[in-house]
């Protein structure tokens, strides 16, 4: 009966904190797109809120830069369990343009702390990020709670 | 007290920390920590081919990126001695004030958010979408476009085009003095941005601001006016306001749009027939070449050898714009709400300052004020 409740408080309010560690700041505005009244986020419950300390879901944008091999592992034990996180567009998964000879970046991310979800692009269009978010999002953070007890 | 804000903060999209020494709410001191999103991107583009350095400039930056492609391939067009066939020429006009209004809005609907004025930010970012469709439909992306290349641009567009782009730009302008007078005749935005993070001319000269920054603080400067295509064959005035608070700032992006939207319809109506791409054989040399961005002036030096990037050094508006702020603007702000609000009318785009370390002789890194050089 609580898991229940638990289930349905979690998979209907979820908050979003964007982590950009050290992208061009594409996916960042695609993600600003996200909350306009066109796609309107918040319809499906998603706030983002952008602090760490209160997210369910991590979105995790560019490709872990010098300063971000520490610090991403410190954003990721501070936000509460359960948690997700998803990553958005190619730096995250392989470091894109950047992943190459002079360049200092130490992708992919999932070195640093387990994503569960990843989407793909240069940077993905809103649509395909607010799709990948709903599949991945209400049922796995539902999921989490139960795995947890 | 000092109160660090961020790397990862409500009020800020980007990495960056922001230290402010404070003295009960009110801001005394305000210092700025880069270093979050440093990748190498000069580095990366040595001994690469145009083709190789054009696709990473235009990820030098995700908001403004459109112009960083027109400057690069514009430099090298210079080093080369050619220049872009004119039909090339006016279908750049037409992309880079399309990326200008976008950017603009996108500014003001983060300082919207910052003041938690939820009705202006959905507006503002509702008026945005109808221009990244004119983008797309134009480009084929929405953010990084891809549309410059060395030579003019990749596609030639025609009427089936441009039409439905001049119905986007209408609803825009249908809805943009609505907005705009929510804006600058409402109570609550006016008691929260006028009079808030004021910089005088003097100050904004001596911080190097550019762009609607330095415009808003009274500098009659646009680099618009020394552009070879804007001059000759495009009727349009620089937009400035003397206050020098948020609010100038804010209402100074505001009115660039009309202008904008007024450049875009004279390009299209203007525009000459010929060829939109040319081949360039490309030469060794050294150039430097400046273009208006959103933010302000972005300027590319270039050294090739043969048709390959010997040296590359890109100087973007965003630096001086932020160190501005950071000195001038934040300074004896009254609240801290107040700061975070001033920090995001100052347009900060932290990807695009993310190249430069200064080191002393011995590599450690050196904070030395550069304000009273002029």
């Amino acid at each position: 009966m609580l898991n229940t409740l638990k289930d349905i408080v979690r998979k209907s309010s979820i908050h979003v904190c964007i982590v950009n560690c050290g992208g061009c700041n594409g996916c960042d505005v695609e993600l600003v797109a996200l909350l306009s009244p066109r796609y309107d986020l918040e319809q499906y419950g998603i706030y983002v809120h952008n602090n760490p300390r209160e997210a369910d879901v991590l979105l995790l944008t560019g490709a872990v830069t010098e300063q971000w091999v520490t610090d991403l592992k410190k954003i990721y034990d501070k936000t509460p369990e359960p948690k997700i996180v998803v990553s958005v567009g190619n730096c995250p998964v392989s470091g894109c343009i950047f992943n190459q000879e002079g360049g200092k970046v130490y992708a992919p991310a999932s070195n640093f702390i387990p994503v569960d979800a990843s989407i793909p692009g240069c940077p993905p269009r809103p649509t395909e990020i607010l799709e990948a978010i709903l599949a991945v999002g209400p049922d796995a953070i539902a999921q989490r709670g139960r795995e947890d007890k | 007290m000092i109160l660090p804000i961020g790397p990862i903060h409500p009020g800020l999209k980007e990495p960056l920390r922001l230290k402010l020494q404070t003295e009960g709410e009110r801001v005394v001191k305000a210092e700025i920590e880069y270093g979050y999103v440093h990748r190498g991107i000069e580095k990366i583009m040595e001994g690469k081919t145009w083709q190789k350095a054009i696709y990473l400039s235009e990820r030098v930056c995700g908001i403004c990126s459109y112009d960083h492609t027109q400057t690069f391939a514009e430099t090298i067009e210079k080093i080369s001695g050619v220049e872009a066939p004119l039909r090339a020429q006016f279908l750049r006009v037409i992309t880079n004030e399309l990326d200008r209004i976008q950017s603009h809005l996108l500014a003001n609907s983060t300082f919207f958010k910052c003041l938690d004025h939820e009705t202006l930010f959905m507006q503002v970012l509702d008026m945005r979408e109808y221009i990244m469709d004119s983008i797309e439909l134009l480009t084929g992306n929405r953010v990084n476009m891809g549309w410059n290349v060395v030579g003019g641009v990749k596609m030639d567009a025609d009427e089936r085009l441009f039409k439905p782009i001049l119905d986007n730009l209408k609803i825009v302008e249908e809805q943009l003095p609505f907005t705009r007078e929510l804006y600058a005749e409402g109570p609550v935005v006016g008691l929260r941005s006028k009079g808030v993070g004021l910089m005088s001319k003097k100050e904004a000269i001596k911080g190097r601001a550019v762009g609607p920054i330095g415009r808003g603080s009274g500098i009659k400067y646009d680099f618009r006016q020394e552009q070879p295509t804007y001059v000759d064959h495009l009727d349009f005035k620089p937009i400035w306001r003397k206050e020098g608070d948020n609010y100038a700032r804010n209402l100074n992006r505001f009115d660039e749009i009309p202008e904008s939207i007024s450049l875009i319809r004279q390009a299209i109506d203007n525009m000459p027939k010929g060829d939109y791409r040319i081949p360039v054989d490309i030469k060794t040399g050294f150039d430097t070449h400046k273009n208006e961005a959103p933010r302000g002036e972005v300027t590319y030096m270039i050294e090739t050898n043969g048709n390959l990037i010997k040296h590359i050094s890109i100087r973007t508006p965003s630096i001086s714009n932020i160190d501005a702020c950071a000195r001038y603007m934040l300074d004896g702000v009254a609240t801290v709400a107040d700061a975070v609000a001033t920090y995001a009318s100052s347009d900060p785009c932290i990807a695009c300052t993310e190249r430069v370390a200064i080191v002393d002789e011995h590599g450690e890194s050196v904070k030395k004020d550069f304000y009273e050089v002029i």
